[in-house]
């Protein structure tokens, strides 16, 4: 084209000398970087930090005022004896359901391993639970294990022994297996990639050793798959420690520290804000300190007794 | 018979309409290290798995010191393994790998840990008891492997392609390093791989499979000198194949008609005039004359068609007779150009013949 022998544009000489766009040439790619972070930012700012700072204001004023600033809203909580059965119980219940989804996902993801017939529709009943919505799941589960559901019709009418309907809603062992339902997918899905990445050979190696089934299973498969057996409890636990449609709607009387924080807010007139807020307060410093300890846990070789 | 240390009989195995192994039939002596080799897909594998126990053979039973081991679990059959991706237990210390099959046996520790101590100073690995797995070399690994394999003085050692994992130049010297520790216990051992160089010089026999038979059982020599069948010649090495007809027989030599040529060699039991044989010759084993070379039995006038250079060797595409081509690979001191006329002689002892079909 020749455009090096052309003179310069004649609006180039007035660009410039003007000094705002001097501006904007050299720092254009900062400005446009923040230009497009803004709606992020603002996104960022009104629907995160601002809530969050305004929880934690508020957990520090007294009950229904604006000024002001008292610990009361925590010391009568974890005073309470029922403030401190609330966390109790919520631990129960997210580590119980953990527990239980462990038991659950290993022998699960060993069977499933070995390509069983169909296993790949099993594969996919595992996620339904994360697929339905809680709320539907919990009121599913009422029915099925309510009196008149068809788990009792089905054992009073085939169990001579069953004489009147078995309890299962409402009750804290009712409330870990629905936890257990809605949660444990988490669990399963990593110990089964754990368990699918695990050379076959390096179980072969054992048992030429002279390893019995059980005994590969104990020294070499399991401490192997621990790492993925924890990310995977870690999910399921911090899940079941903040469920709440389903406890709101199957717990009864059972109400961990998410329903006790929606029951300050909903049932009181005047809402409770500021008793709510401490209550959040406490239930998020909780997560982080759980999450922290697993954390070091892990680094620290998660069971399986070598470095990462 | 006494003395068979592992013996493979009819054993079959399909997969489906796949057949692993025909009615495979293989005896190792005591002490002996025998090969199994053969290409990919051969069921050389699947005879080592049948043996481990890992595959349960449809026919046929496999015998261990005499025992009939084809029902017994894989733990109770007291192996050694050697894998080819090495598989250790990456979560254990090297000695902890090496003690583990001592550990499943619940010996005393004190003794484990002589035993392990022994293991690891027979593969020269002393020093890295408290190492992992993933902090060694491949060839620090495999030897590793190698110490497990063999800490509790199994019956017998089995080495699956142990070392192509490894790069070429620690290939060769962990393939001595191998036969000289099985060689010093004296333990019988049988050796998977497809490759052929490994194999030769390894083995005190070699068992050459192929479609899931065995296809020649030999020493390394009798494979390499004597091949009994064109898929051994072929994967042994490279070779001229001849197609031919016998001529004449005379004594201990017979007279073989090959593209208008008559080549004399070794004769064969109840081969007779009129019988079709394949001839292999090896290209490096074929004499390259010049031109005005004196005639005399077995030599004859070739054409160089293409000469490639190969450092120390040439490598020539020779075509003579009616329609003949032949491979030669001769040293590279004397040179002739493509187009150029030679004589080619076939020495008598190096060229062998199979019966034809």
């Amino acid at each position: 084209m020749g455009a090096g022998n052309d003179p310069p544009p004649p609006f180039a000489a007035a660009v410039q000398r003007d000094g705002m766009t001097a501006f904007w040439r050299t720092h254009q790619s900062t400005l446009v970087t923040v230009f497009l972070l803004l709606p992020a930012l603002a996104g960022f700012f009104g629907l995160f930090f601002y809530p969050m700072l305004l929880t934690v204001i508020l957990s520090f004023r007294p009950e229904g005022h604006e000024v002001g600033w008292t610990l009361e809203n925590y010391t009568r909580f974890l005073a309470d004896p029922d403030g401190r059965w609330v966390i109790l119980l919520t631990f129960i219940l997210a580590l119980g359901s953990t527990a239980l989804s462990v038991l659950l996902s290993v022998p699960l993801s060993l069977i499933l391993r070995e390509k069983v017939r169909g296993h790949q529709f099993y594969r996919l009943m595992i996620l339904v639970p994360l697929v339905i919505p809680g709320l539907i799941g919990a009121l599913g589960l009422l029915l099925f294990w309510g009196s008149r559901g068809w788990f009792n019709l089905f054992l009073l009418q085939f169990m001579p022994f069953v004489q009147r309907p078995v309890a299962v809603n409402y009750t804290i062992h009712g409330l870990t297996m629905f936890y257990v339902w809605l949660y444990f997918p988490y669990t399963c899905v990593t110990t089964m990639s754990a368990l699918e990445s695990l050379d076959r050979s390096i179980e072969e190696a054992g048992a030429v050793s002279g390893a019995n089934r059980w005994q590969v299973l104990r020294y070499i498969v399991l401490p192997l798959i621990t790492p993925g057996i924890l990310a995977g409890s870690v999910l399921t636990f911090m899940a079941a420690f903040g469920a709440f449609s389903v406890p709101l709607i199957a717990g009864g009387n059972y109400r961990p520290l998410a329903v006790e924080i929606y029951k300050q807010i909903s049932i009181p007139i005047p809402a409770r804000w500021s008793a709510a807020s401490a209550i959040a307060m406490i239930m998020g410093l909780l997560q982080v300190a759980f999450l922290t300890l697993y954390m070091r846990f892990v680094r620290r070789g998660g069971g399986t007794g070598g470095p990462r | 018979m006494t003395d068979a240390m592992i013996e493979f009989r009819d054993v079959t195995k399909r997969y489906g309409s796949l057949v692993a192994n025909d009615h495979f039939t293989l005896t190792i002596q005591r002490g002996e290290l025998m090969t199994l080799l053969g290409p990919s897909g051969c069921g050389k594998t699947t005879a080592l798995r049948c043996l481990t126990g890992y595959i349960r053979p449809d026919e046929g039973r496999i015998f261990l010191d005499g025992k009939d081991v084809t029902e017994l679990p894989t733990h109770q059959r007291e192996l050694g393994m050697v894998f080819q991706s090495f598989a250790l237990f990456p979560h254990m210390m090297v000695q902890d790998n090496v003690g583990f099959p001592l550990m499943i046996r619940n010996l005393p520790k004190d003794q484990r840990q002589k035993m392990v101590a022994e293991a690891l100073r027979l593969v020269r690995l002393e020093g890295y008891e408290t190492h992992y797995p993933r902090q060694l070399s491949g060839g620090q690994q495999q030897r590793v492997g190698l110490a497990r394999a063999l800490v509790y003085r199994p019956k017998v050692l089995l080495l699956d392609e142990p070392l192509s994992n490894l790069d070429a130049k620690l290939r060769e010297e962990m393939r001595f390093e191998i036969k000289e520790v099985v060689t010093r216990l004296g333990i019988t051992a049988m050796y998977v791989t497809h490759d052929q160089a490994e194999a030769l010089a390894l083995s005190d026999r070699v068992a050459i499979m192929n479609r899931g038979r065995l296809e020649q059982l030999g020493t390394p020599e009798e494979i390499y000198e004597k091949p009994q069948s064109r898929f051994v010649a072929e994967f042994i090495g490279l070779s001229n194949f001849l197609e031919g007809q016998v001529q004449a027989v005379d004594r201990d030599t017979m007279a073989v008609g090959v593209g208008g040529l008559q080549v004399t060699v070794p004769a064969l039991p109840r081969i007779g005039p009129g019988h079709k044989v394949l001839l292999f010759l090896r290209p490096n084993e074929i004499e390259l004359l010049r031109p005005d070379a004196p005639a005399g039995m077995n030599v004859f006038d070739a054409r160089v068609e293409k000469a490639t250079y190969l450092g120390d060797t040439m490598d020539y595409r020779l075509t003579l007779g009616q329609g003949l081509d032949l491979r030669v690979q001769s040293d590279a001191q004397r040179r002739f150009g493509p187009g150029a006329q030679v004589r080619l002689r076939f020495p008598r002892v190096r060229c062998w013949a199979i019966p034809g079909d």
